[in-house]
């Protein structure tokens, strides 16, 4: 097997009813229904080889979770082919299930009214793992997330934080060969979003899953992914690694000084953009092929104590692709 | 199987943590079983009186009998799957190796025996309080007939329950009206509120050949005696083509279904 995942022409369509607003618009929705097609993914092809870590990003609707469920066998696929560890998700095969997880950051599948460990216990009889198998994943999972004392509490009562950790054990008890995470790091604080960023990176790396992420949260994806997959209204705009998208997209990159003292800022000016001025600091956002000559200069006629050239933030660079500020030529594969 | 020994143990440990909606069930269990035997005792306080040919001993027992009747077939979670499919919890189970039906039946089996549990207790009380004739049938053949037919209640109601949820796929939304409807047939036509065969007999005839009254009049009947070893066995073959029936729909319905399933919410 060369390849875990396989996206050929995918495509996907839904069938929504649109509601008008108030009383009256529900009563004639009732009585005249207006059906409209929304097209959620429009011919997607990719594929992803075993073991890699793959980024997802688009904005909200782009068509993200719709393909994560389809990878996964929750939706049926409108056309187009879709294969994941040789198998098509769409029948749901009891093999394939084994050995896929799907995460999603805003729901859970614990047992709401009970601790997490009686989901554990449950799971560990539905993937039919091996007792011992179950308790040294079990114990590993606890240690690297550290949840130890909130296995016994009704999951109702902990924290989103607490909860998001106990669900991606349960999610990864059967040791998934796939791992399709939606979202991991929704509403998690700073440090929780570390701990768990860090956890995939080390998960990844030692049972060397194939993890597809999606997330908003730009540093997951700069953190884990080396491919990205941009996609915007169903379609690719971008497959590639992040540094061919900062290459490609950001035309501009960041210069970013330290004056020693106070000097004439309209001189300044006539080297690049200024970003933002707030003495001592300088940004300036200047071509790409003449940072070098710009930096030169800079170092040359300023009184300098510091100078760091950088990538524009890759939020922006993404903000610009989706905009179409730069529309690519051509989607490399 | 072992997983859904699990399931089943999970699903008990869910019903206790809901003790008070359950107790509070009980409760409203057992004034019905009092408000409608005081009504049947009115109605029967001339002792020699005969209404459509029951007399006050063996419509009793009707009343008894149909308490236990509705603790096994009646008791389901299975009304919860139409809002599993409509929040999209039923991504949870179509994710993991686990039969969706088989998993909801077993959730059924546990709900059915802490009811059984509790029903026996209280018309165990309810016996002892209001001190009504009680029937015992003798006959061993008739008796496992009886067991039969409430496993085909039990088999029926499932598939019935099953199917109304079904209707949640296609109108996430409306997912609730169905089953209400389900309910008021099951409860006029299975026998839950008087005994079916007080109907005139043209309709009675008409009513034999739907799902309904093999919930539980028919069960009940075989346990009174007051169906014969032929008839009973009749009863117990429609029973079982309309299990077949049911169960055959049931599997287009879900697989059309899941082809439209939009996973909503998750």
């Amino acid at each position: 097997m060369d390849r875990a995942i396989i996206v050929d022409h995918l495509v996907k369509n839904f069938e929504v009813v649109e509601r008008k607003e108030g009383l009256l618009g529900a009563i004639s929705s009732v009585i005249s229904p207006k059906k409209k097609i929304v097209h959620a993914l429009q011919d997607l092809s990719f594929s992803i080889q075993p073991g890699e870590l793959v980024g997802f990003i688009g904005p909200n609707g782009a068509g993200k979770t719709t393909t994560l469920k389809i990878l996964s066998g929750l939706l049926y696929p409108t056309s187009g082919f879709t294969q994941v560890l040789e198998f098509d998700p769409w029948e749901r095969r009891n093999e394939f299930l084994k050995q896929i997880s799907l995460v999603m950051g805003q729901k859970n599948q614990l047992w709401w009214d009970l601790p997490a460990i009686e989901t554990f216990e449950l799971n560990r009889a539905i993937y039919e793992i091996p007792k011992r198998e179950y308790n040294e994943s079990l114990k590993e999972l606890v240690g690297l997330l550290d949840v130890e004392k909130f296995l016994h509490i009704q999951v109702r009562r902990l924290s989103l934080g607490q909860r998001m950790r106990l669900e991606l054990i349960a999610a990864l008890l059967h040791k998934p060969k796939i791992l399709f995470l939606d979202e991991p790091t929704i509403g998690l604080d700073l440090i929780a979003q570390k701990t768990l960023r860090e956890f995939i990176y080390d998960y990844n790396k030692k049972y060397q899953a194939t993890i597809l992420l999606t997330s908003h949260n730009m540093d997951d994806v700069v953190d884990l992914a080396r491919r990205v997959i941009v996609i915007d209204e169903g379609r690719i705009l971008f497959d590639g690694v992040l540094e061919e998208l900062v290459s490609r997209y950001a035309k501009e990159k960041i210069i970013k000084v330290y004056l020693s003292k106070e000097d004439d800022i309209k001189r300044i000016e006539t080297i690049g953009k200024v970003k933002r001025l707030a003495f001592p600091q300088v940004i300036l956002s200047v071509p790409r092929s003449t940072v070098a000559i710009a930096a030169a200069e800079l170092l040359q006629n300023f009184p300098i104590e510091d100078l760091t050239i950088e990538e524009p933030p890759i939020e922006e660079i993404i903000r610009k692709v989706f905009k179409g500020e730069t529309r690519p030529k051509n989607v490399s594969k | 199987m072992k997983k859904y020994l699990s399931v089943f143990k999970i699903s008990f440990q869910q019903e206790f943590v809901y003790r008070l909606n359950f107790i509070m069930w009980r409760v409203r269990n057992v004034l019905q079983i009092f408000l409608i035997f005081f009504l049947w005792d009115t109605i029967f306080s001339d002792p020699g009186r005969v209404v459509f040919g029951y007399d006050r001993a063996k419509i009793l027992t009707y009343i008894f009998g149909l308490a236990i009747m509705k603790a096994i077939v009646t008791s389901s979670r299975t009304i919860d799957v139409a809002g599993e499919i409509s929040d999209g919890k039923l991504s949870n189970y179509l994710l993991k190796p686990v039969n969706y039906f088989k998993y909801w039946f077993t959730r059924d089996v546990a709900s059915k025996s802490l009811n059984l549990i509790f029903a026996v207790f209280e018309v165990t009380i309810l016996y002892f309080i209001l001190k009504p004739p009680f029937f015992f049938q003798p006959n061993p053949l008739l008796l496992v007939l009886f067991l039969t037919s409430l496993l085909s209640g039990v088999l029926l109601y499932f598939f019935l329950l099953f199917i109304f949820d079904m209707f949640a796929m296609w109108y996430p939304e409306q997912g609730w009206g169905p089953i209400f409807f389900l309910f008021i047939f099951v409860e006029f036509l299975g026998g839950g509120l008087f005994p079916l065969d007080i109907l005139p007999a043209a309709i009675q005839k008409g009513l034999y050949l739907t799902p309904f009254p093999y919930l539980y009049f028919i069960p009940l009947q075989i346990y009174l005696g007051k169906l014969g070893i032929i008839e009973s066995l009749w009863a117990t073959l429609v029973a079982g083509v309309w299990i077949l029936v049911l169960g055959f729909t049931l599997k287009k319905l879900w697989q059309a279904g899941l082809a439209v399933y939009k996973s909503e919410g998750r």
